[in-house]
This record gives C-alpha cells, structure tokens and sequence, in this order.
C-alpha cells in the first residue's frame, strides 16, 4: 500500500497517454490556385497591384491588405523572373531536425515588380560569397515535372 | 452598404477534391501526449482501481474536495488529508445524448449526469453516466450509486465506474 505522497518507484508515477488525430486539407483559395496554375501551365510568377497603395502582391490576393480594395483580374501582373537577393541562410536540418545530406542555402528574394518577398532554395557556385543585394532569377522546372506547387520554381539562381 | 466588403465564395463539396478540381495539400498528423496525472489525480486513479473514491479535505474550510485537489482553490493553501467516501450521491443535472462524441448516432440516448458524492463539499460533482435506469424516469436530485467493472477489468480509469444507478 505504498500511497505516500512521494513516490518511491519511478513506475507509481502516472501519465495519462492518448492521441489525438487530426489531418487537414488546405486549399490554395481562388487567388492561389490561379498563382499556381499559371506557374505550372505557363512558367509565370503572377502578382497582384493595388495602384492606389502602390503595392504588388505575390502570390496574389483576392482584394488589397491594405485599403481592401477588391484586386480584379486587370490589376494581375507578371513579376520577375528575375530579383535581387534580400537575405539568405544555410540549412543543415530537414523539418524533423534530421542532418541534411548535403546542406542547402534558402533565400528571401523580392522579384523585380513585386512588394513583398519570397523563400526558396538558393543555388550558388560552390565556395560563392553571397550578398543581399546580388541579382538572382528564379529556375523553375520542366514543365512536365511542373505540379501547381510553389516546388514548380526549382530554385533561385545566383546570377 | 455592406455589400462592398462582401465576396461571393465558393463552397467545394468532397467530388470537387476527388476529381482534382483544386490544388490541396493534405497533412495527415497524430497529435500524441502523455498527461502527467500529478499527485492528487494520480491516487484519484490508482484508488479507482482498487474500487475506492477519494477526496481530499481542507483543515481551513474543512470541505472535502471531489476529485481531489492538492491545494484548496479557496483559501489557497494545501489540502492536509486524503479521504475515502462512499458510493452513493445525487443527480445535479444531467442530458440526453442522442449523437456520441465521436458524432455516431445513438438509438436508445446515453444519459450523462453531473453527481454529487456523499461527503463532498458543496458545489463539486463529477460527470459521468446514468445506467440501469429509463431516460424518461431521470430526475434531478435522484438518489444514485456506482456500478463497477469486474477488479480485473478495471485500469485506473474513471471508466471503472461503468454508471451510476438509481438506489431503489
């Protein structure tokens, strides 16, 4: 009968298990299935310009952040491929904290007509010295390799 | 003047996403967790096991609280004792089920029931369910006692309680 209030046995303490399942499903919404669609079919980047903010969003929105002005079809815009290198990091671990193979660089990168920026992966010559502020383009897959994901843009390639 | 801000949106039934009519990630995941029962849970659910309900008393206010708390929410000090009650207690309020919590529809409705031990400070009730008993006969204030699971079967679970049934 041993219910002293300290346990004496590492097994007498408790833990209540139990799992919760949960999965999701996650759309890419109107403005995002159209982003993604013309990446695949055409191997454009779209954005979306509210002009009286003097703001181009990419991916597109459906209506301005902002102002909430309603982004029509007429205000879609292509932007890049080409940008300039905002920031970079270089990854050593995938997303379960397992060592890479072989380490990668990711980097944020504002295309040339857009506001805002973008993270991918960072293709560099071996033993290159990157910069914010070094020109870069977006290289996306062949197109039959293309899926509507934002993984249709390989990487982006030091220029 | 509303209608400004208001955008027509489009609903997606389950052929939408069968017929790869919209790009979709999907992410499968198994939330799972081990809840430290702490000291007065962990005994609460050790003495279920042995067939037995236990409190614990406050030496300030003298209440008895049921489940047991290692401090009294009160005057917030530690509770000094553990305390056995009995079996029996009384119908607070209860419901009647007529979809499970898993959203599965039921035929004859479970009845769950918050009751009140015998012993236990005013006030407390534990949730549990009414068995042995016509839904249409439930009445608040009805007199009940636990109904246990075989010694064998039971795991430390409030589920070793099967039900409360009326005390005829």
């Amino acid at each position: 009968m041993a219910f002293a209030d300290t346990l004496e046995h590492p097994t007498e303490a408790r833990a209540w298990k139990g799992s919760i399942p949960v999965w999701h499903r996650y759309t890419a919404g109107i403005a995002g299935e159209r982003f993604l669609r013309t990446l695949q079919e055409q191997g454009k980047i779209l954005g979306a310009r509210c002009e009286p903010c003097g703001v181009t969003y990419v991916p597109p929105r459906m209506y301005c952040e902002r102002c909430l002005k309603p982004l029509a079809e007429s205000s879609w815009t292509e932007v890049g491929p080409r940008g300039e290198l905002v920031s970079f990091t270089r990854v050593y671990l995938d997303l379960d904290g397992n060592r890479l193979e072989t380490p990668r660089w990711v980097g944020l990168v504002r295309l040339e007509g857009a506001s805002g920026v973008l993270l991918h992966y960072l293709q560099a010559p071996e033993g290159a010295l990157l910069r914010s502020g070094m020109k870069v383009e977006a290289v996306l897959k062949p197109a039959r390799d293309r899926r509507g994901s934002i993984l249709d843009i390989l990487h982006w390639k030091v220029l | 003047m509303m209608d400004q801000w208001v955008y027509a949106t489009t609903g997606l039934h389950e052929k939408d996403f069968e017929a790869g009519q919209v790009l979709v990630e999907t992410w499968e995941g198994k939330a799972e967790y081990a809840w430290d029962t702490g000291i007065a849970m962990g005994r609460f659910l050790e003495e279920l096991r042995r067939g037995r309900l236990v409190g614990r008393r406050c030496n300030s206010c003298r209440r008895i609280l049921f489940p047991p708390r290692m401090f009294c929410e009160l005057c917030f000090r530690p509770t000094a004792e553990w305390v056995t009650l009995g079996q029996t207690g009384t119908v607070i309020t209860y419901s009647l089920v007529h979809v499970r919590w898993d959203m599965v529809r039921l035929e004859q409705p479970q009845v769950p029931a918050v009751i009140a031990m015998d012993g236990a400070a005013q006030g407390m009730g534990i949730l549990h369910l009414l068995g042995e008993v016509a839904p249409e006969k439930v009445k608040m204030g009805m007199r009940v006692q636990a109904v246990w699971k075989p010694a064998e079967d039971r795991e430390g679970s409030i589920t070793d309680i099967r039900y409360f049934k009326p005390i005829r």
